[in-house]
């Protein structure tokens, strides 16, 4: 399956964005950032689905959180990020 | 025993609080240094920590909300990150050792706002007449020694008027009163989690709205690639594993304070105070400090006997079954302001599980001491 992760600088900030989606009715779920993507050295991210991203986003926005980077998963297990 | 030094740390908690403190020592982890169940729990629980203070204490982000291991702790991270050696400070003349051996430690250039216990508008003049040229105010909210609450609002009101940082300490303040970081405008407040707010020992916040420095380096689950600190809250000043089970208590005390709600804990601590006051002001040669109004008192009360010095009053009480504390309260500033610094004074402080029948006993103690009986 096709999934986003929306990487944060922090796990507090992580723990917001999964707090605002989820209040949005967006299923969203907060792992460590795999180490491919992780430039900074252990972070976190929130998984969404490919067709939340969208609402996602919208939602962030409205919050004032800015995702730092955003990675789409493709289907062979590779990462690649997605600009906005 | 009947502990009435709640003003040191509230002993009686709501049962909640041991019971998390508890459970996460047995299924909690640390939050951020892994992805397993364990570690998000204590994510979880250390959030829902951060959010139930933000809250309750007005500050916008969760992140600005952070863990210490006492008030102590936050107000050197506060003081550290604000003032440099010759700075010029002004503090009240209320203030605990917390704040007054760092800016000693640090060389600053101290003013002391000082006025008469229990008369905010002299302490007022004070400030007034010495702001200018300062670099950051510290102010206590409530004197730990007195229970007076000092006019904090109008020299928050004054620092802002004046672009000056203020560092409020909220040690006898968070829980009872009301305590918003948006509404003073201050840089930061701290507070202990194990005395108003009913944590266990160990914990404490710092409210965070200015540029931080860390007063410790280490891990944080975080930017580890790099060697400096990571610029963002709360990581930013958390090096090294979470006190998580007292952070686990201190989220149950929150939750408490929030559902019983700071202006009843407020009336009840002030009713036992009074009650206290009224009680010991009828005992022959016992000397009592309160205020004529009684909205300037929160629920601390300190007290002496002629002629006995206040750690053997101390020492008597508690072999009579009741906790106080005696002696200076780490406060000499405090005690040099109200006249007290020779004698020291013996201080009963209250909680929000005080009773009535536990002040009338206490009363009743401090009599029979009196009668030498």
């Amino acid at each position: 399956m096709v999934y986003y992760l929306i990487v944060c600088r922090s796990l507090t900030y992580a723990q917001r964005t999964h707090a605002a989606l989820e209040r949005a009715g967006i299923t969203s779920h907060i792992l460590r950032a795999p180490k491919v993507i992780d430039q900074e050295g252990c972070s976190h991210a929130v998984k969404v689905s490919e067709r939340s991203l969208a609402d996602a986003l919208l939602t962030l926005g409205r919050v004032g959180l800015t995702p730092k980077r955003i990675y789409i998963m493709a289907s062979d297990g590779s990462y690649k990020e997605v600009l906005l | 025993m009947i502990y009435l030094d709640n003003a040191a740390t509230t002993l009686q908690k709501p049962p909640a609080v041991p019971r998390a403190a508890s459970y996460a020592m047995c299924h909690m982890a640390t939050p951020g240094r892994g992805g397993h169940a364990p570690a998000m729990l204590a994510a979880d629980t250390a959030f829902a920590c951060r959010q139930a203070a933000a809250e309750l204490f007005q500050v916008e982000g969760p992140e600005q909300v952070v863990f210490t291991f006492n008030a102590t702790h936050a107000l050197n991270i506060a003081i550290k990150s604000l003032v440099k050696p010759g700075d010029t400070v002004l503090i009240s003349g209320y203030e605990h050792n917390a704040v007054t051996r760092p800016l000693h430690a640090l060389g600053a250039d101290i003013r002391v706002a000082s006025g008469p216990l229990f008369e905010p508008g002299k302490l007022m003049e004070s400030f007034r007449s010495q702001l200018k040229g300062v670099s950051c105010v510290i102010c206590n909210h409530v004197s730990n020694v007195f229970g007076y609450i000092l006019p904090v609002e109008r020299m928050a009101a004054l620092c802002r008027a004046g672009g000056i940082p203020l560092i409020l300490d909220a040690s006898q303040s968070a829980g009872c009163l009301p305590v918003s970081l948006a509404e003073l405008g201050a840089a930061f407040i701290a507070m202990p989690g194990h005395k108003g707010l009913y944590g266990p020992q160990g914990t404490g916040l710092l409210l965070c709205a200015a540029q931080t420095r860390p007063l410790l380096e280490g891990g944080t689950g975080s930017a580890s690639a790099c060697q400096e600190m990571p610029d963002f809250l709360p990581d930013r000043l958390e090096a090294g594993t979470h006190n998580i089970p007292g952070v686990a208590g201190l989220l149950e005390g929150l939750r408490y304070v929030k559902e019983r709600g700071t202006g009843s804990i407020l009336a009840h601590e002030r009713a036992m105070t009074c009650l206290a006051a009224r009680g010991l002001s009828e005992i022959p040669g016992v000397m009592v400090y309160t205020a004529a109004d009684r909205v300037r008192q929160a629920g601390v009360l300190s007290f002496q006997l002629d002629g006995m010095d206040c750690e053997a009053v101390g020492d008597a009480l508690g072999a009579r079954g009741v906790a106080v504390r005696a002696g200076l309260h780490c406060a000499p500033l405090a005690h040099q302001s109200a006249g007290t610094f020779e004698t020291g004074t013996i201080r009963a402080s209250f909680s929000s599980f005080s009773t009535r029948r536990e002040v009338d006993q206490f009363v009743r103690e401090v009599a029979a001491l009196r009668r030498g009986a």
